[in-house]
């Protein structure tokens, strides 16, 4: 397990072309600051320890450290422009450092993950066919090759288990849509139906940690 | 009763001017502004719905003092690494602009010539313009100050005002590791604050209470129910007649309680206060607010109560001395928002309930009874979607005890039979094309005004009579 987050960080940190966020590497001061970051202000709409109540916000307990640097950084940058994160987070990344964005990243990435939700269970068999399998007709590769058996996220690929159902299909539309930047995943989902979308966040989201 | 009759018309007449003063003066409390949104670099919509209703992350970003921010700060420090400042980049200030159309169903009495009638149809350019601080002051400190030029009253003055300061309290359970990025919170966080304001509930987060709650503008010419609980009377009442400090906190996101006390601040007229002034406060009043919001996926729903205690000397022409009229305001307040991407759903309610123990008015002839009681109930239901073209429609009820004195009849904003009654309800319509920009279609309807249906207050004018179309354009920049 240990080898496995290892090669995590270090795609995490070719695919980032910067440090890794490793808990152990980041200054107490900065950790603490962060962790106070996360609770007085990100906790507003991500809940406490980024397990949030409303779709819009996502879960960010458990998220992978390094694909939370990426977002973030992509924020600070404005490289990524869904409509949300104009009006969201834009703004909030706005001001951070490189430094907090790793210790923000390292705290949510320990933080227990999000309880499971269960949804319809024709719904959920749907999506997890998908999931594991793909679409072959439609050329749709399984999402566990790169999300992980259990959706649990691997490096730079997004943790999905647990994640509001709600936020993943508008996810997967912004990036259907290239209103979202992510190249590889917009060409995986470009022909994927919203029905099928619904199906495999549902499942998703009833994965529990 | 002849004895009381020359001082009685004297009181009714400046009843009439209190209350044509109180319609004009009156300008609902409805700001949102984009200082907000430049400080924390987040569009209206993560604060509000459809502006100036918050959201549940709008009611954060105002219990935590106006003070979450994304600016580059201008900061010092001591070599102990104390920091002594940190101010934004960017002042916080904004401009509101609203421009109206107001038409009666029937046009108001000429004020001078009798029998004749006033123009019908009134545009205000502007019906309001304000100018605002509204953001972070240093670290921890906040604020919302407005200055308003009223178009009607010819005036520019003090509006309302909410200082803050506020900061969240650790409360770091057992065995955690504060000082590593992977320690667990506390499963509890209690946020607490201190609020300085000027008005009565306008420090509140939530949309069902007086200074915030609906109809969020309405005419500042048509006439409207003369009778309202102290803490509902906006700007002819205790709001903005006073200062108040109070303590807040929140905890874990869900449970609000406030204390607060309010003291006399009125600006113009005679100082110190004296008996030229009128309603000047009595010592202090207190004020609480107690509440829970539950939030679910998209849902919120807050359930609360708030209140004041106010002792007011009525003044005018009589000494602010001796006894006073006691209010007692005890109201309850129910809040459900649904937060969809294309469809919101806000339902607002609350009931006032106000005991007067007029011990100053009555001893002086100023009411019929020496006790009475007022009952509020308003009640609304709001649909945008997108944030872009919405309504809402609102029922209100005024009822309470007939006091001849107190709600004397005579013009257009006397009453029939002493009776406070009135109802009614409000449509609207909104359309946002953009966020900060808003076009409002508004019709007030009555089927009571002031304690009649049809003939009220004497003077053959009916409460529909009184029915009032508004048209607006309400900008922020």
């Amino acid at each position: 397990m240990q080898t496995f987050a290892r090669l995590g960080m270090t795609l995490a940190a070719c695919a980032l072309s910067g440090a890794a966020a490793r808990a152990a590497d980041i200054a107490p001061e900065v950790a603490r600051s962060a962790q106070q970051l996360a609770a007085t202000t990100c906790a507003n709409c991500h809940g406490a320890g980024g397990r949030s109540t409303a779709p819009t916000f996502p879960n960010l307990a458990a998220q992978t450290a390094p694909y939370l640097q990426a977002q973030l950084h992509a924020f600070r940058d404005q490289t990524r422009a869904d409509p949300d994160a104009l009006a969201y987070m834009w703004g909030m990344a706005s001001q951070l450092s490189d430094q907090t964005i790793e210790a923000i990243s390292a705290y949510y990435a320990a933080q227990p993950a999000p309880k499971a939700k269960a949804g319809d269970a024709k719904l959920m068999a749907q999506g997890k066919l998908i999931f594991e399998e793909g679409v072959a007709a439609q050329g749709i590769p399984a999402c566990a090759t790169c999300h992980g058996p259990q959706a649990r996220g691997n490096a730079i690929f997004p943790r999905l288990a647990g994640q509001h159902a709600d936020y993943l299909v508008k996810q997967m539309l912004v990036i259907q849509s290239a209103l979202r930047a992510a190249p590889v995943m917009h060409g995986v989902i470009k022909d994927l139906p919203q029905v099928q979308m619904r199906a495999v966040a549902i499942y998703l989201e009833s994965l529990g940690s | 009763m002849n004895r009381m009759a020359p001082k009685c018309t004297s009181y009714k007449r400046l009843a009439a001017h209190a209350a044509v003063i109180a319609i004009c003066l009156y300008v609902s409390a409805a700001r949102a502004v984009p200082s907000f949104a430049r400080q924390t670099g987040m569009a209206c919509a993560a604060c509000h719905t459809v502006f100036p209703e918050l959201t549940p992350f709008g009611r954060e970003f105002k219990l935590n003092g106006y003070v979450i921010d994304n600016l580059k700060q201008i900061k010092g420090v001591t070599m102990e690494r104390r920091e002594t400042m940190s101010l934004n980049s960017l002042p916080p200030l904004s401009v509101m602009l609203q421009v109206s159309y107001t038409h009666t169903a029937v046009a108001l009495p000429d004020s001078a010539v009798s029998g004749a009638l006033a123009k019908d149809g009134e545009v205000l350019f502007p019906q309001q313009a304000s100018f605002f601080y509204a953001g972070k002051i240093a670290d921890n400190l906040g604020a919302f100050m407005q200055l308003t030029y009223n178009g009607a009253a010819d005036h520019f003055g003090f509006d309302n005002t909410d200082v803050r300061y506020a900061r969240y309290l650790s409360l770091e359970g057992e065995g955690q590791d504060s000082g590593s990025a992977g320690a667990a919170l506390s499963k509890h966080s209690l946020l607490y604050g201190f609020t300085l304001n000027n008005n009565p509930t306008v420090q509140d987060p939530w949309n069902t209470t007086p200074a915030w709650g609906f109809p969020y503008s309405g005419s500042s010419v048509a006439p409207s129910p003369n009778a309202s609980a102290k803490i509902d009377s906006g700007g002819g009442g205790i709001g903005q007649n006073a200062a108040g400090l109070g303590a807040y906190i929140w905890l874990d996101h869900a449970l609000y309680a406030e204390l607060s006390a309010y003291s006399a601040a009125k600006t113009g007229g005679a100082h110190p206060l004296d008996s030229t002034q009128g309603a000047v406060m009595h010592g202090l009043a207190p004020y609480w607010r107690l509440g829970y919001e539950s939030r679910w996926e998209r849902h919120s729903l807050f359930v609360g109560t708030y209140g004041i205690v106010a002792g007011i000397h009525p003044g005018n022409g009589l000494a602010l001395r001796g006894p006073v009229d006691r209010y007692t305001d005890t109201a309850g307040d129910v809040q459900y928002q649904f937060i969809g991407d294309q469809h919101l759903l806000t339902v607002l309610a609350t009931y006032i309930h106000e005991n007067q123990r007029l011990d100053s008015s009555f001893a002086n002839g100023l009411a019929s009874n020496a006790t009475d009681t007022l009952n509020t109930s308003k009640a609304t239901v709001e649909y945008s979607y997108q944030r872009m073209i919405g309504g809402a429609l609102g029922a209100f009820s005024t009822t309470g005890s007939a006091d001849a004195l107190l709600y004397p009849s005579g013009g257009v904003s006397g009453h029939s039979d002493g009776s406070p009654a009135s109802r009614g309800y409000i449509a609207e319509v909104n359309f946002l094309p953009w966020l900060n920009t808003k076009l409002q279609l508004q019709y007030v309807g009555y089927s009571k005004f002031n304690g009649a249906v049809s003939n009220y207050s004497g003077i053959e004018r009916n409460a529909s009579g009184n029915n009032t179309l508004y048209l607006l354009l309400w900008v922020n920049y």
